[in-house]
């Protein structure tokens, strides 16, 4: 008996108007129940979770930038420091990085750096994530602060450091954009990137991945592909979590968010990341559904926006 | 390696002329560093991650001269040269949000970054901080390289069908493939209009009294191409059967907008996201009537 294929689905814009693509976040960005997000941005709480399935800490402090846009990095290793120490529950902060870092680790610091764009981790982040590591025991010749070229097959351990910035063809990179340069082919992830999450579960980066803490100081909401300084804005935050789906969800949200503001009206970002919902149900990567997630907010609120 | 000599020794020599343009010192400011320059072949060693946009358009290379000056912004000049005008206008096209200026045939700058375009070239000249001097220093040289551009080029036919009332300028995008339309609009996870690089394409946004509209204007090289993409979209988008007369009504969606189909001979107009009925149809006939049989 001859088997006929079923045709293949083509997801097109009226599946996000009906909710049909990228599940609640479809709903929010091109559906009619955008509202949900307002509610949540002008809610009571940190967080409207009634059962939250992933936990991420965003801190913002509006000293870490100064004249000129400087960064302070004394300013960002307190905020790095207080952000761990909530979301891992000590009070102490060696103990804190203790719960992710083992002094026999090895350990990548993956960074972004995109010199022709210019949105890349600032270097007082990737100095405080450095410093802490080697507080918490790994020698210096173990901890490999690096975007291309991160032998991350000789790491045992990873941290994230992504900054934030909408992508013209990817929709949002984040942290799971930032580990494109683990794939063998990087341009495979490209328009589409709908599989982009499946570089986490790739075999010598599966389960390495012990903090993500994402440089959100000046995040970038414009469509590219290269930067317009007007497309940046200096937002003061650090988030920290451990769920990539969750914290590129959030970070789409903020971006989204910040589009509509600066256009007064709707400006979707396109095209659409679905990349993060397929890491959710398909690869089990993390939490996409931001009513899923709880999302601790410490320091300054203004124009939080999230 | 023999492969790409040549190519490389094509781009020297054609990227000279920008190199001679362009001055050692402007305002302070010196040449930082030799002038890298770009092909189709190796744009992702300049700007991984982004070099699809370029080659979406018929882009030939991309020139980079760098100043630095201590104490002050540096200041990076980009020169794209595209095969033809109208690709240097769609490239212009991709963001166009700051303020208008006067320079070359049609020029924007924002924050410390200007970007206009002039016959085949499309410019970006970006400080890293905005400073008056820096902005001073950016302006001279975009005035330098349009000034030694001495002709004009044309801008794509397409656009001439667009009616001019309720045409929101800036919305104005010209592009040719799906890469491009995605990161202006999402329509489809697939390529149901068969855009190619021989095709043309113009998406606008138009706004008349309260209502708004989205426009999308295909130019196939075939009315049999037209027809097949006209096709798809009736089936896969609009999930009707498409009009034998090629004029399909407008269709309220599930967002309570509307949308339209009709193709004219090789033309394919798309109505997208109109308020109302009336909106809808009304723009798709006057187009349709500007239009080439």
């Amino acid at each position: 008996m001859r088997k006929t294929s079923k045709p293949k689905k083509i997801v097109t814009r009226r599946d996000f108007l009906k909710g049909a693509a990228l599940g609640t976040l479809g709903m929010a960005f091109y559906g009619k129940d955008r509202h949900i997000f307002a509610k949540m941005a002008g809610g009571a709480g940190p967080f409207a979770a009634e059962n939250p399935q992933s936990t991420l800490v965003l801190i913002r402090n509006e000293k870490a930038i100064g004249a000129g846009d400087a960064i302070d990095p004394a300013v960002v290793q307190e905020m790095i420091d207080a952000a761990l120490k909530e979301f891992s529950g000590e009070q102490d902060t060696a103990k804190a990085w203790a719960k992710f870092i083992r002094p026999d680790d090895t350990v990548g610091v993956k960074f972004t750096r995109c010199d022709w764009m210019r949105v890349h981790t600032e270097q007082p982040v990737i100095d405080a994530v450095v410093k802490r590591v080697g507080e918490a025991g790994v020698p210096k010749d173990r901890i490999i602060a690096q975007d291309g070229g991160l032998p991350f097959a000789k790491c045992t351990a990873l941290i994230n450091v992504p900054t934030v910035k909408v992508h013209t063809l990817t929709g949002i990179a984040v942290s799971m954009k930032n580990y494109i340069n683990f794939a063998s082919q990087p341009s495979k992830y490209h328009a589409p990137s709908t599989n982009l999450g499946e570089i986490f579960v790739l075999p010598d980066v599966k389960g390495k991945t012990r903090l993500i803490i994402v440089d959100m100081l000046r995040p970038y909401f414009g469509p590219g592909p290269q930067i317009n300084p007007l497309h940046r804005w200096n937002y003061y935050g650090i988030m920290v979590g451990t769920d990539p789906v969750a914290i590129d969800s959030t970070c789409l949200r903020l971006c989204q968010a910040k589009r509509n503001l600066f256009k007064g009206e709707d400006w979707p970002i396109t095209p659409p990341p679905d990349f993060i919902s397929y890491a959710d149900k398909n690869l089990n990567l993390g939490t996409s559904d931001p009513a899923k997630i709880k999302l601790i907010k410490l320091g300054w609120d203004k124009d939080v926006l999230i | 390696m023999s492969k790409s000599r040549p190519q490389e020794n094509k781009l020297s020599t054609a990227a000279s002329s920008f190199a001679s343009i362009l001055p050692q010192e402007i305002s302070g400011w010196q040449k930082s560093r030799e002038d890298p320059v770009f092909g189709r072949e190796n744009i992702f060693d300049y700007m991984d991650g982004a070099g699809e946009i370029y080659l979406a358009y018929d882009f030939r290379f991309i020139f980079v001269r760098e100043f630095a000056q201590e104490n002050a912004p540096s200041i990076v000049v980009e020169i794209y040269q595209m095969s033809s005008s109208e690709d240097a206008f769609g490239v212009f096209t991709q963001d166009t949000d700051g303020g208008d200026v006067e320079l070359g045939q049609g020029a924007i700058y924002a924050a410390g970054l200007l970007r206009f375009w002039k016959d085949r070239i499309f410019v970006r000249i970006l400080a890293d901080k905005e400073t008056p001097e820096a902005k001073s220093a950016v302006m001279k040289l975009g005035e330098m390289i349009a000034a030694a551009v001495h002709q004009e080029g044309k801008r794509p036919g397409l656009i001439s069908a667009l009616p001019s009332e309720g045409l929101r300028v800036k919305s104005l995008r010209y592009f040719h493939t799906l890469v491009s339309l995605n990161s202006h609009y999402f329509l489809a996870g697939e390529n149901i209009l068969n855009l190619s690089p021989e095709t043309e394409a113009v998406l606008a946004q138009y706004e008349r009294g309260k209502s708004r509209a989205r426009l999308l204007l295909v130019a196939y090289p075939s009315s049999n191409k037209a027809e097949a993409a006209n096709k798809q979209f009736a089936e896969i988008y609009l999930k009707e059967k498409p009009a034998p007369e090629g004029k399909l009504h407008p269709i309220e969606l599930e967002d309570s907008k509307f949308s339209s189909v009709t193709r004219k001979g090789r033309f394919l107009l798309i109505v997208l996201e109109a308020d109302t009925f009336p909106l809808c149809e009304r723009l798709a006939l006057e187009i349709s009537h500007r239009l080439e049989d």
